[in-house]
């Protein structure tokens, strides 16, 4: 609707700007006044050539992003050709459990992402041994070159009962083979979703930390605040917004894999990928898988929207 | 809209693919022994009695999930009225092989091969509640069971409550591979139900369907999810076995093909066993199928008919591959040394097959059952 109205509203202002003296458009005119009228004469062209380049990208937008999407949330209140809340009902009967494990796994790893890359970020900026420092800073981001599904394969074998890990600790004598459990749960799943994300966004904010002003950290020093009281009170809430762009961008990451989930614990509880992909593979439901679609949808367009809001923020500032 | 879409771009792939005449395509869905079995044996030995023939198969996966793919590629190249399809045979789970018949996917082929008359069981003519007389040709007859460690387990559980009972006294030492991940542990699941549902069974596995009657499994469902609680879920009919050789966990239910084949391999220690519990765990037949619009067809028929003889039943399914042969026994055991012959039946007598192998509930029940268990034993 909003969409349709708006387009029409464009429209109204497009026949303004044609440089013909009807009486239309000379009241809009006026109302607008001298200034936009003598800027749109020489505008129409050029406006119309940013048009004709725009098009090619806007329509491959529409066509392969736009259109789906509302294909897919059309799709997800249609049952049997008819309009209904059957696929949600259907979907909070069998997967609301898996609604909750999901949002929260990718909270908690959200929450400990931000620890860790404050952590990382925090001694690339404040620590005091270089060799240290330029040690970490090389090892840190490995596993962002790693994909997904590699991650799952590794932890698999890593994690599981009689896996690396535990041999490990069994062969260390820190563990008996009878008290040795299986990591392939929701940890594994958080497990992976750490490794993975938290050099992405200790990326970003050790770049926000190094360009702050040092003399800010330099005057705490002076002052005789100690290291970890300058990470909090003086570097974090400068670097602030870098971080918390940087963990909604791991969320939506998060939310949309589905390799990790299928590798590391594709039964129940899991996560809504895994459902989807069952729901389509097994029963080609589309409907139902449609609305689990939407509801993560949701729990993204949430924090997307903090996100906007920020940048807003930024934007006017 | 959206399968317009999949069906036009499946047609644009269709017409940039050279087909040679001579190269017949095989489907298959299932684990990975299922394309091993074509590659490795089957598929070479029809290259050498059809020279110049290359056969190529394409594997869509296991569980339901894969011969889903195969009824999608069907209906996709249909609906887009694709001439010739790019499958020539397709070897499908029997649950599928209904829908397929129905909607006229399928070439009625039994008849015009020599060795459609090899073939009496009554699960080549009924698929899950649906008539498929003369489309399908079995490839085998597999069984699900419970494969153990008899160091852990001296006494394995011979009855679903005496399942029950040792899962309560060894919490996490069963395990089983849930719904989603391959057919053993839908079995074992619809084995539940056959022996807690309720009802009858024989109407589940014989019909008439009645919606009602999935109010009785409540009683059913709440049990398995409290008995899931003192299980391992394992990741799939492969994860149960492999869970079982690193002594993760010590029983669970598998299929009998894969338990004898990863026996043979190695991938399992000799020591593990089978057994079948009562009142029963469900099995079925995978099924060659020739589709209407195949571009082989003559060649297809050879192909099957090749697969289905007695010869390479007994050698490749029997003796190669461990499955129960798709042809009527008494065809396939003239071919096989009476040793190999009973290497079948080690742990699970033909009696006890007999008595306790079961079919699948017809296609609606089964679907009810595997929902009804998201809803109130996953959920």
């Amino acid at each position: 609707m909003s969409a349709k109205s708006e387009t029409e509203v464009t429209h109204g202002w497009g026949s303004k700007k044609l440089p013909q003296p009807d009486t239309a458009g000379a009241f809009r005119a006026k109302h607008a006044g001298g200034l936009a009228e003598g800027g749109c004469r020489f505008a129409m062209p050029v406006h119309l050539l940013g048009f004709l380049l725009v098009a090619p990208a806007l329509a491959i937008v529409v066509l392969l992003f736009v259109v789906p999407l509302i294909s897919s949330i059309t799709g997800a209140f249609e049952v049997g050709g008819t309009v209904s809340l059957g696929n949600f009902t259907k979907a909070f009967e069998l997967y609301s459990g898996d609604m909750l494990f999901t949002l929260a796994i990718v909270l908690l790893s959200s929450a400990l992402i931000g620890l860790f890359s404050i952590m990382i970020g925090g001694y690339l900026t404040l620590g005091s041994n270089p060799r240290a420092v330029a040690i970490l800073r090389w090892i840190y981001r490995w596993p962002l070159f790693i994909p997904f599904i590699v991650v799952g394969q590794i932890l698999r074998t890593f994690l599981a009962k009689n896996g690396l890990m535990n041999n490990i600790f069994i062969e260390l004598g820190l563990m008996t083979p009878l008290s040795a459990m299986s990591f392939l749960d929701w940890r594994g799943i958080v497990i992976a979703f750490v490794w993975k994300q938290t050099p992405f966004v200790a990326l970003l904010l050790s770049g926000a930390m190094a360009s702050i002003d040092r003399s800010t950290i330099e005057a705490a020093r002076n002052l005789g605040a100690n290291r970890l009281r300058i990470l909090i009170e003086i570097v974090l809430p400068q670097v602030r917004t870098t971080l918390l762009v940087g963990l909604i961008l791991s969320f939506v990451t998060m939310m949309s894999v589905l390799s990790v989930p299928l590798m590391i614990n594709a039964q129940s509880p899991t996560m809504i990928t895994a459902n989807m992909a069952f729901r389509i593979n097994a029963y080609r439901d589309y409907g139902v898988a449609n609305a689990l679609g939407l509801i993560s949808l949701l729990m993204t367009s949430a924090v997307a929207w903090v996100y906007l809001r920020q940048t807003m923020r930024e934007h006017s500032r | 809209m959206k399968a317009k879409l999949i069906a036009s771009t499946l047609a644009a792939g269709l017409f940039c693919t050279p087909l040679s005449a001579a190269e017949l395509t095989v489907i298959t869905a299932g684990d990975k022994n299922m394309v091993d079995y074509v590659n490795e044996y089957l598929g070479p030995l029809f290259e050498k009695e059809n020279p110049g023939t290359k056969v190529r198969v394409v594997g869509t996966g296991p569980g339901d999930a894969g011969s889903q793919k195969i009824l999608e590629r069907f209906e996709a190249q249909s609906k887009a009225g694709v001439a010739k399809w790019d499958a020539d045979v397709a070897v499908v789970h029997e649950k599928f092989v209904g829908p397929m018949v129905e909607q006229k996917f399928l070439e009625a082929y039994r008849s015009k091969i020599p060795t459609g008359s090899l073939v009496t069981r009554e699960n080549a003519k009924v698929a899950l509640g649906t008539n498929v007389d003369g489309y399908v040709m079995p490839m085998f007859n597999s069984q699900t069971a419970l494969a153990y460690n008899p160091a852990l387990v001296p006494n394995p559980p011979r009855s679903y409550d005496e399942i029950v009972e040792f899962a309560k006294k060894n919490p996490k030492q069963f395990g089983y591979n849930g719904i989603k991940g391959g057919a053993s542990g839908v079995s074992f699941v619809m084995g539940w139900i056959y022996a807690y549902g309720g009802g009858d069974p024989q109407k589940l596995m014989n019909g008439p369907f009645d919606p009602d009657e999935a109010k009785n499994w409540d009683k059913a469902f709440a049990s398995l999810k409290e008995f899931t609680r003192n299980a391992t879920l394992t990741p799939g009919n492969a994860g149960t076995l492999d869970m079982l050789s690193r002594g993760e966990i010590a029983i669970g239910p598998v299929w009998v093909d894969m338990f004898y084949s990863w026996k043979a391999n190695g991938q399992l220690p000799p020591e593990m066993k089978l057994v079948l519990p009562s009142p029963g765990m469900p099995g079925q037949p995978m099924h060659y199928v020739v589709p209407a619009k195949s571009a082989n067809k003559e060649l297809a028929e050879k192909f099957v008919a090749l697969a289905t003889s007695p010869k390479v039943q007994a050698e490749g399914i029997v003796k190669r591959f461990n499955w129960y042969p798709g042809i009527d026994a008494q065809h396939v055991q003239a071919s096989l040394d009476k040793e190999t012959w009973e290497k079948l039946f080690t742990d699970i007598s033909p009696e006890e097959l007999a008595k306790y192998g079961k079919p699948f509930p017809i296609a609606p029940y089964n679907n009810a059952i595997l929902e009804a268990y998201e809803r109130q034993v996953g959920n």
